[in-house]
């Protein structure tokens, strides 16, 4: 249930919130029949475009719509964008649920959540596409709800926003995912926090995939690693493997290759034999019909209409 | 079409080359259209949103943006959260913006600096809110570094202004 919208009594000319679609205003409540039924329906004009929304009216607190924001709200979000909060989700699947949920069900704080997480993961490394949209969005409904509810220019809105996230004569922090290492020591790195970016040839602006079978077996090896060196400074980015004892005099291992391993090659049934012709692609050859030794050939098929039979001459 | 509307007197080569940076960021035609009077018994520092309002004589068609230009300084502004220094004005997806060159003396001293700035007002008037990125011109342009970035737009930024600027012209 969102915030504030436990008993949300609506009026003509109330101003309300829709979630992910930003203020609007009540135009009107009436009822309608449809499909036999008559329902109370609750009009809203959205304030930035004028686009209306018809909303029944038993169903405008489970999509969430709430009222704007009051003053003290606004300035719980000042004090909340102030702190020093370092706390992002680096697991990209738990932060879009968690963000999603934020737009949609989480209010005005919600947004300033969405807003604050995505720019300290941005101090971090750049946004990918879909995040930086994210972003955008979120700042966008949240600078007109705060201009709501302070009664003032969308600018200014910002601009109060912004003083409070950027504070002037200050630049911005440079953070490190050692920074965002939880108390329990799980790092719950994606595999794009360890610099595997390159390895895998990630487009920048692509949500990176879960990280293989074999990602997260040599994950878990030099997790093992790891535990084993305690007290060394911890090192950025992926950890050096570990390296397996050879027995002396044997040859090195030959250094791993990524990705699918090649198949494996069929062995000769027979020294001397002749190695397999190469397997030809596409569709066989028809089966040529079999021939009479000494028989000529056969015509080649002529295509199109046969030729008409002629009548056998002397008949009349 | 950006309208450059010159509140004090500027070097009009200076103002063809800001002219020319402009249109090259946005792509939309760029020219200096006149010079206006500052309202009689508006004193320096100048408020901002109140010159805005105000001032006269300005003619431009209705997608057009009139961007005011002037030497002197502009008040910061109160705001909730704090003071906001006050290099440049513009409301959000409206037609008009105004930016100072103070504290320098003319265009040529601070040329990259100002049409940073020049180009920040006038994104938000394509609706383009501040940017995360400090190489982005809608960077917010109160922090140190912001002066010193180049005249230009982050991909995400870019794109958004030319949608603006299409859906306008269509």
């Amino acid at each position: 249930m969102p915030e504030g919208s436990a008993s949300l009594q609506l009026a003509v000319g109330d101003r309300v919130v829709y979630p992910n679609q930003g203020v609007c205003r009540v135009s009107a409540i009436d009822v309608k029949e449809v499909a036999g039924q008559k329902l109370t329906f609750v009009t809203m004009r959205r304030e930035e475009d004028g686009a209306v929304v018809m909303v029944p009216e038993g169903k405008v607190l489970s999509i969430g719509v709430r009222k704007v924001a009051s003053a003290e709200d606004v300035e719980a979000i000042f004090s909340f964008l102030r702190s020093d909060s370092d706390k992002a989700d680096l697991d990209w699947k738990q932060r879009a649920r968690t963000n999603l949920d934020r737009m949609t069900q989480g209010g005005i704080m919600g947004l300033a959540e969405v807003v604050k997480g995505l720019q300290v993961l941005s101090e971090l490394r750049p946004l990918p596409t879909k995040e930086r949209e994210l972003y955008d969005n979120a700042r966008h409904l949240l600078v007109t709800e705060v201009a709501a509810a302070l009664g003032t220019a969308e600018v200014n809105a910002e601009d109060a926003i912004d003083i409070v996230l950027f504070p002037p004569g200050r630049e911005r922090p440079k953070r490190t995912a050692a920074e965002f290492q939880r108390e329990d020591g799980d790092l719950d790195l994606d595999s794009d926090l360890l610099g595997l970016d390159s390895d895998l040839d990630l487009p920048s602006d692509e949500e990176p995939s879960e990280p293989s079978e074999e990602e997260s077996s040599e994950e878990g090896e030099s997790e093992e690693a790891e535990s084993s060196e305690e007290g060394a400074p911890k090192k950025r980015g992926r950890p050096p493997k570990a390296k397996t004892e050879a027995p002396e005099g044997a040859e090195p291992a030959a250094p791993k290759k990524r990705g699918r391993p090649p198949k494996p090659k069929p062995e000769a049934t027979a020294e001397g034999a002749e190695p397999a012709a190469p397997k030809k692609r596409g569709r066989p050859p028809k089966p040529k019909p079999p021939e009479a030794e000494g028989a000529a050939p056969a015509a080649p098929k002529k295509r199109g209409r046969p030729p008409k039979v002629k009548p056998p001459e002397g008949e009349s | 079409m950006i309208r450059v509307v010159t509140l004090d007197p500027f070097d009009d080569k200076q103002l063809a080359k800001f002219n020319r940076t402009l249109y090259t960021a946005f792509g939309v035609g760029s020219e200096h259209s006149g010079s206006a009077e500052v309202p009689a018994g508006m004193s320096e520092p100048l408020d901002a949103e109140k010159l805005m309002d105000e001032v006269q004589g300005i003619r431009s068609y209705k997608d057009d943006k009139v961007l005011l230009l002037t030497t002197r300084k502009l008040k910061d502004r109160e705001l909730p959260s704090g003071v906001a220094p006050t290099a440049g004005f513009a409301r959000q997806g409206k037609d008009r913006a105004i930016l100072t060159i103070a504290p320098h003396k003319d265009l040529e001293s601070a040329f990259k600096a100002v049409t940073r700035h020049a180009l920040h007002q006038l994104g938000h008037l394509w609706e383009l809110h501040h940017c995360l990125d400090p190489r982005c011109s809608m960077y917010p342009p109160w922090t140190p570094s912001f002066a010193q970035g180049e005249a230009i737009f982050c991909t995400f930024c870019r794109e958004k202004s030319e949608q603006k600027i299409r859906l306008a012209k269509s």
